[in-house]
C-alpha cells in the first residue's frame, strides 16, 4: 500500500568555476555528493559557498564546467525540470507582498504543475505535511512577512519540502536559528534521506552531522574528504586565518574545533 | 517544543509523506491512507464571499451608470429597457418613450461596458506590473506607456492629422504607447539583465522626456484651445464610447485576462523575488519579458480608447490583496471585478457631479486614489516598521 520512497540524486559539480564581471567568485571546482549523502560546505565569508550552490539550483550559469544531478547537465535542462530534483533552501525572499505561510509553501509545488492544473488532494497532503513537520501549522494563515528571521527559515526549507526533492541544496540555513532549532535542523536532514549540499558557518555543528565536508577558500577548494580529515590545525591556520586547537568531542568523537 | 517520543515517529511518518512517490497523474491523485488536509478553506471561503459582493456592488453601480445622465430614467425602466435589448424584443413591450431606449442603447450602455473594460484592464495590468517588477508601488503609468499614449495623442491634436478616420487618436495614443515601451524595454535590457529596477527607472526616465515632449508640443502650438483638449484626454474620460470602439478593448481585455490566469501560479513565483522563482522553477528573465509586453499591450489599448485614468491600476490591485490575499489565482479576477466596478462607480460621479457638464473621469479616480495611496503609505510604514 505504501508507496516507493523517491530516492535520492547523484549530485556532480564538475570543474565550476563562476565569475561576477572580473572577480572570480569559484575556481575550478569538481565535488561529488553521493546519494543520500550530507555535505557540508564550509569556508569564511567570500569563499564562495553560495555562489557555487547558485550553479547547483540554477541561479547562476557557471562559465566552465557542468552541474550534474544523477548525471543529467543541469543547464541541459528546463527550470522546472531542475525544480522537480533540487529543492533550494536560500537564505531568505523579499517580503513586499502579502503572502501567507501557506502561500510561500504552495508555491513550492508550481513546479510540479501542468498549465491550469488546480491544487489537488496530493498537493494539499505535501503542503500539510510539510507544515506540521516544521511546526508551522499554526502560523500557516500569518503573512510571511511578519514572521522572525528563524520562522521564514522554516518556511522555505518546507517549501523546498513540498517540492519532492532529490537534492536538497541549503544555504546558511543554520544563521537564524538558536541552537536547539540548529540540531533540529541538522539531525532532520541527516535522517532525510535526501542528498544533500549545505554552506555551514558552525565548524563543529558540521563535523558531526556531516558525512562530508568541503572546505572553500578564496573560490578554490582547499580540502573535501570526511570531517576528521578535512578539519586538520595547519587547514584551519591557513584558510581562516587563526590558531586552532582540535580536540575530538568528548561523547560522540566526532573533531571539535577551538580557538587556541 | 522538545521531541516527545511519540513526536519522532509523528516526524518520521510526515517525512516518509513528503519522500513518496506520488501516485500517477489523473484526477482522483492522493494518497492512499492519508486524511484529507485542510485545503486552505478559510481563503476559498473568504474569496467567495468578497467576489460575490463584488459582483453585486458592480451589478448596482452598472445600473445606476444606466440610470444616470442627462436624461434620468428609473430603474424600472432601464432594467426592462435592458431586457428588452438583451432578448432582441422578445421579454417586454416597449411601453417607454423611445428616446429612453436610444439614449441607454446607444450611449450609456456602451458607456458603462468601456468604464468596465478600462477598469478592469487597468486593474489587472496593474497586478500584474506590480508582480513584475516586485513593487507593490508601482502601477501600468510606470512603463511610461501612459506618457508615451498621451504624446502619441498630442501629435495628432496639435498637426491635426487625420489618418484613419474617427480612430486617428485611438489608433496614435496606441501607437504612441507602444514605441513608448519599446524604449523603456530596451534601455532596461542593456548591459545586463531586465532587473525590477531598471525597469522602473526606465520607465521613470521615459516618462519625464515625453512629458515634456507633450509640453513643448501644446506650447507651441498656434491653437490656443489645444492645451484644454490635451488636458482634457489626458484626464480621461469614456466621453467617446460608441459600440464601435469596443471590440478591440473588450478582445484585448479577454485575451488578456485569459493568459494572466492561465500563468497565475508563474506570477506568484515573481512575488517571491528572482532568486525563489528561479529555485522553484521558473525561467523569470523570459517570463517576465512576456508578461510585461502583454500589460503593455493592454495599458497601451485601454489608454488609447479611454486617456489616461490614474490611480485604478494602483490601488485596486492593492484593496484586492487586502481582501482576498496575493494568490494571483484569486485576486487577478477579483481585481478585474473591482477595477471594473471603481471605474464604472467613478464615471458616473464625473459626469452628475457639475452634469450637465463632465468633469475628466481621471480627475475623479486621482481625487479618491490620491489620499487613499497616502493612506497606505503611511500604515505600510506603521505596520512594517521603519526598516523597510
Amino acid at each position: 500500500m505504501s508507496a516507493p520512497l523517491i530516492p535520492p540524486a547523484r549530485l556532480d559539480i564538475e570543474g565550476v568555476s563562476l565569475r561576477a564581471g572580473e572577480t572570480a567568485l569559484v575556481r575550478d571546482i569538481s565535488l561529488q555528493v553521493a546519494p543520500g549523502q550530507m555535505m557540508g560546505l564550509l569556508g569564511p565569508n567570500g569563499a564562495g559557498k553560495s555562489s557555487l550552490l547558485r550553479a547547483v539550483y540554477r541561479m547562476s550559469r557557471p562559465e566552465t564546467g557542468r552541474v550534474l544531478v544523477n548525471g543529467e547537465d543541469v543547464w541541459k535542462r528546463p527550470a522546472a525540470w531542475v525544480a522537480r530534483h533540487v529543492g533550494a533552501v536560500l537564505q531568505d525572499m523579499p517580503a513586499d507582498f502579502p503572502l501567507t505561510v501557506r502561500d510561500v509553501v504552495a508555491m513550492g509545488r508550481s513546479a510540479h504543475k501542468a498549465l491550469l492544473e488546480p491544487d489537488l488532494p496530493h498537493d494539499a497532503a505535501l503542503i500539510g505535511a510539510a507544515l506540521a513537520l516544521q511546526r508551522l501549522e499554526t502560523l500557516q494563515d500569518r503573512p510571511f512577512r511578519t514572521l522572525s528571521g528563524g520562522e521564514r527559515q522554516r518556511v522555505l526549507l518546507a517549501r523546498a519540502l513540498v517540492q519532492q526533492p532529490q537534492v536538497l541544496v541549503l544555504d546558511e540555513p543554520t544563521n537564524h536559528l538558536d541552537l536547539r532549532h540548529q540540531i533540529a535542523l541538522l539531525q532532520f536532514l541527516k535522517d532525510s534521506g535526501i542528498t544533500v549540499i549545505a554552506a555551514l558557518h558552525d565548524l563543529n555543528l558540521a563535523a558531526m552531522y556531516c558525512d562530508r565536508l568541503c572546505l572553500m577558500d578564496r573560490g578554490r577548494l582547499a580540502a573535501e574528504g570526511p570531517p576528521e580529515e578535512v578539519l586538520t590545525a595547519e587547514r584551519i591556520r591557513a584558510v581562516y586565518g587563526i590558531e586552532p586547537l582540535i580536540a575530538r568531542h568528548p561523547g560522540n568523537g566526532s573533531v571539535w574545533v577551538l580557538p587556541g | 517544543m522538545t521531541d516527545r517520543p511519540d513526536s519522532v515517529a509523528e516526524r518520521a511518518a510526515l517525512l516518509a509523506i513528503l519522500r513518496r512517490e506520488p501516485p500517477p497523474r489523473g484526477r482522483g491523485r492522493t494518497f492512499p491512507g492519508l486524511p484529507p488536509a485542510a485545503e486552505g478553506g478559510v481563503a476559498r471561503g473568504r474569496f467567495l464571499l468578497v467576489t460575490g459582493a463584488i459582483v453585486v456592488l458592480l451589478l448596482a453601480v452598472a445600473l445606476a451608470g444606466l440610470m444616470v445622465g442627462s436624461v434620468r430614467i428609473p430603474a424600472g425602466e432601464a432594467l426592462r429597457i435592458v431586457g428588452h435589448w438583451l432578448t432582441g424584443g422578445a421579454l417586454g413591450t416597449p411601453d417607454w418613450r423611445p428616446a429612453y431606449e436610444i439614449i441607454i442603447v446607444q450611449t450609456r450602455i456602451p458607456r458603462v461596458i468601456l468604464a468596465a473594460v478600462v477598469g478592469a484592464g487597468l486593474g489587472v495590468s496593474g497586478m500584474v506590473i506590480q508582480a513584475i517588477v516586485r513593487n507593490p508601488l508601482a502601477g501600468p503609468s510606470i512603463l511610461g506607456v501612459s506618457s508615451g499614449a498621451a504624446t502619441g495623442a498630442v501629435v495628432v491634436m496639435r498637426f491635426g492629422l487625420v489618418v484613419l478616420g474617427a480612430f486617428t487618436l485611438h489608433v496614435a495614443a496606441f501607437l504612441g504607447g507602444l514605441a513608448a515601451l519599446t524604449l523603456v524595454f530596451w534601455i532596461a535590457r542593456t548591459g545586463g539583465q531586465m532587473t525590477p529596477t531598471r525597469l522602473v527607472l526606465a520607465g521613470v526616465a521615459m516618462g519625464a522626456v515625453l512629458g515634456a515632449l507633450t509640453s513643448l508640443l501644446v506650447l507651441t502650438s498656434p491653437d490656443p484651445q489645444l492645451a484644454a483638449r490635451v488636458l482634457f484626454w489626458t484626464l480621461g474620460g469614456f466621453g467617446s464610447a460608441q459600440w464601435k470602439l469596443l471590440p478591440v478593448p473588450v478582445i484585448a481585455l479577454a485575451l488578456g485576462l485569459c493568459v494572466m490566469l492561465a500563468q497565475a501560479r508563474r506570477l506568484n513565483l515573481l512575488m517571491a523575488g528572482d532568486e525563489s522563482a528561479v529555485a522553484l522553477g521558473l525561467d523569470v528573465e523570459r517570463f517576465r519579458r512576456s508578461m510585461f509586453l502583454l500589460t503593455a499591450a493592454l495599458t497601451g489599448i485601454t489608454v488609447a480608447v479611454s486617456g489616461v485614468i490614474g490611480f485604478v491600476g494602483l490601488i485596486m490591485p492593492h484593496i484586492v490583496r487586502l481582501l482576498v490575499g496575493a494568490d494571483h489565482r484569486r485576486a487577478l479576477p477579483a481585481v478585474a471585478l473591482a477595477g471594473a466596478t471603481f471605474t464604472i462607480a467613478a464615471d458616473l460621479v464625473a459626469r452628475s457631479i457639475i452634469a450637465p457638464l463632465e468633469l475628466p473621469v481621471g480627475i475623479v479616480t486621482a481625487l479618491v486614489g490620491g489620499p487613499f495611496f497616502i493612506w497606505l503609505l503611511r500604515r505600510d510604514a506603521r505596520a512594517l516598521g521603519v526598516a523597510r
